[in-house]
């Protein structure tokens, strides 16, 4: 066979192939995007505030807490986070702090979905990863960044403080039968009493000693 | 719709078929190039006016896809094991995953080096000449054309061609 022959015939053998995204979905998904990018700027100017009920507070493993430091922004009123389950029977969580991971894991798991959580910097030993595809990872847990204006008890002339809340999107119908969610902090030192976090989250396996159920 | 997001609508119609399929090719999975893909083309529209200016914007989009899949995997890895690569090779399973590609001639591209599958995406799919295939793998051409001659002789010898298939017609009395 000769090289355009055989070019020819692997062309043809993906015809079928068609990406089926409608464009709007794309347009969406892009100005997500943008919105992402503008994060990191708005989490400067959190950390400006630090002290203040505002900013994503970062828990370092023991014996390694950072030193309180006094506030000198009227305090607002907010939760560490919360959840609330939406109108199509997906629940959205969002985490402004990392604290109470065990009330979280039990208002998880009283909304019916198997769920491990653990904001201490170490995993729950008894879970095991379930093995999924990307595509059924992302049906079943998303996670996003928003920013959300926050109205605090400040003078009535103070615009309101940007508010960086961490959102996750679960649909507990499309959990593939015996998986549960699990949502881990992970630390990075960067020096001496400071340390960026992040929440790792994925599925695992189902079972009472790490999913409740 | 702004002039924009139109100038961006007609480039997603017209590339979005043969980013997949190049993609595809690429990682071996369906979903994830689905996924990457997606995730490309938002961050093409996202810094529109920076890639509708490229030479290339569907190569563009597809090495972001590429990168898109790298990070995912470096994110996930610690949650989530990779579906084995080897297991793709068998044709069973590749037409069990893939059920819109010739699963004959998924399963050959799937048992090349991932280097030699980038390069028969870009130049299959994306009609990419030599240098602009370079560019975007960041290797030399000579390289490119290396990958490419080595990946079109293994295909030869594993996709049945065409005679090969025809059933015979000739029977013995």
């Amino acid at each position: 066979m000769h090289d355009d022959d055989l070019i020819t015939l692997v062309r043809q053998s993906f015809t079928g192939l068609h990406a089926t995204t409608p464009v709007d979905q794309i347009l969406h998904r892009g100005h997500a995007v943008r919105t992402r990018r503008r994060i990191p700027v708005l989490t400067g100017a959190l950390a400006v505030v630090a002290g203040a009920a505002l900013a994503v507070t970062t828990l370092l493993p023991g014996g390694h807490q950072p030193t309180p430091q006094p506030s000198t922004l009227p305090t607002a009123q907010l939760a560490a986070w919360t959840v609330t389950r939406q109108a199509d029977g997906t629940i959205r969580v969002n985490i402004r702090e990392l604290q109470n991971p065990a009330g979280l894991q039990s208002r998880l798991r009283a909304d019916g979905v198997p769920a491990s959580v653990t904001l201490t910097g170490q995993e729950n030993p008894a879970c095991r990863p379930y093995p999924a595809s990307a595509a059924v990872q992302n049906r079943v847990l998303s996670i996003t960044s928003e920013i959300i204006p926050l109205t605090h008890q400040g003078p009535p002339t103070s615009p309101p403080e940007p508010n960086l809340v961490l959102v996750f999107h679960i649909n507990p119908a499309a959990l593939p039968r015996g998986a549960g969610v699990q949502l881990a902090t992970s630390f990075t030192p960067v020096r001496p009493g400071l340390a960026t976090s992040a929440i790792r989250h994925g599925l695992v396996y189902a079972s009472p000693q790490c999913t409740g159920s | 719709m702004g002039s924009q997001q139109r100038d961006f609508a007609e480039f997603y119609r017209e590339s979005c078929d043969n980013c997949l399929r190049a993609v595809l090719v690429s990682v071996g999975d369906q979903d994830t190039a689905r996924d990457s893909v997606d995730e490309a083309f938002a961050r093409a529209f996202a810094s529109w006016r920076t890639v509708s200016r490229h030479p290339a914007p569907a190569a563009w989009v597809v090495r972001t896809a590429l990168n898109a899949n790298i990070s995912r995997w470096r994110r996930r890895r610690r949650e989530v094991p990779m579906p084995d690569p080897g297991l793709m090779a068998d044709p069973a399973a590749a037409d069990a995953a893939d059920r819109s590609v010739d699963p004959r001639i998924m399963a050959a591209l799937l048992r090349l080096p991932a280097r030699q599958r980038q390069v028969v995406a870009l130049r299959l799919f994306l009609d990419l000449d030599t240098a602009r295939t370079a560019e975007v793998l960041g290797i030399a051409p000579s390289t490119v054309k290396a990958h490419l001659a080595r990946a079109l002789a293994a295909l030869r010898d594993t996709i049945p061609t065409p005679q090969q298939e025809m059933p015979s017609c000739t029977t013995t009395t």
